[in-house]
């Protein structure tokens, strides 16, 4: 279960990574002033939440507290 | 053998971004082994942020340009007083002689020498652009600078000069000039700058003429 969320976040995360690279492409050879606010607006904003989310799907899950008490050390 | 130039290579890095994105989003499987790993924070970490920076690197090199600062319709005036054929108009004369970067010359005069003049330069192109686009721009023969035209970006080339040394007017106002006290182009000296409210009157240099 937890590999196919894994596999999941990084589909969606390559998927917006792609898109920020297509957009960044685009602004480049856009040579107008619009193309810059195009390149920080959008491709910048897809590829800082791609990274966001792929760093996010290498965190280990949360480990549940354990109901039973710890040993007393002799 | 002529190197690719910075612009192709980053178009190459994007497109082998791209390329190894789209295998871990195919197979992500992959990302189970530790060579998958490391080639996943590769792909999805580095390379975006390497790209990001050069291709930001490219824009702002790019805003640099004269034809970048003459897109905008309202600077149309502006980039034909370039060529006013009257050697007293001061960016004319600079512009035509070479005494500035042609393919640059805007930013050449238009950027504080400072430290963070560059910064403060592009910082002011993203506020012509708000105002271009959703503001309402002035008229061209309207639009003033934020504030008067340091002295230093005149002395900046000119002090030391042969020309600019010799001249005994020159001498005897150095301490004014360098200490903005009294303006290079608003003191009846050097006064013809842009004038884009006057240009039916004027002729025109044609290159190549």
């Amino acid at each position: 279960m937890k590999e196919i969320q894994i596999e999941r976040a990084l589909r969606i995360s390559g998927l917006l990574l792609i898109l920020g690279i297509v957009v960044e492409i685009i602004s480049l050879l856009w040579e107008k002033p619009l193309a810059f606010l195009l390149f920080v607006g959008v491709g910048g904003a897809l590829t800082f939440v791609g990274i966001v989310l792929y760093l996010y799907s290498l965190l280990p899950p949360a480990v549940e507290s354990s109901s039973q008490p710890r040993p007393k050390n002799s | 053998m002529n190197l690719p130039s910075p612009e192709t290579l980053l178009y190459a890095l994007l497109v082998i971004t791209a390329v190894l994105i789209a295998i871990i989003v195919v197979r992500p499987a992959i990302t189970v082994s530790a060579p998958g790993k490391m080639l996943a924070f590769v792909a999805f970490c580095i390379l975006p942020v390497l790209c990001g920076s050069m291709a930001a690197s490219t824009h702002i090199e790019r805003s640099k340009q004269t034809k970048f600062c003459l897109s905008c319709h309202i600077m149309e005036p502006y980039g034909k007083s370039l060529y006013v054929d009257d050697p007293s108009y001061i960016p004319a004369a600079h512009f035509q002689n070479h005494r500035v970067p042609p393919e640059e010359a805007c930013y050449t005069c238009h950027t504080d020498y400072g430290l963070y003049g560059g910064v403060r330069a592009k910082l002011g192109g993203l506020r012509h652009i708000y105002i271009q686009y959703f503001g309402t721009p002035p008229r061209p023969e309207d639009i003033q600078l934020y504030k008067p035209y340091n002295n230093r970006e005149c002395l900046h080339c000119h002090a030391g000069a042969r020309s600019f040394e010799s001249n005994a007017v020159h001498t005897a106002i150095r301490d004014q000039l360098t200490g903005n006290e009294m303006s290079c182009i608003s003191s009846g000296c050097h006064d013809t700058v842009h004038n884009v409210k006057d240009q039916s009157k004027v002729k025109f240099w044609t290159p190549g003429q």
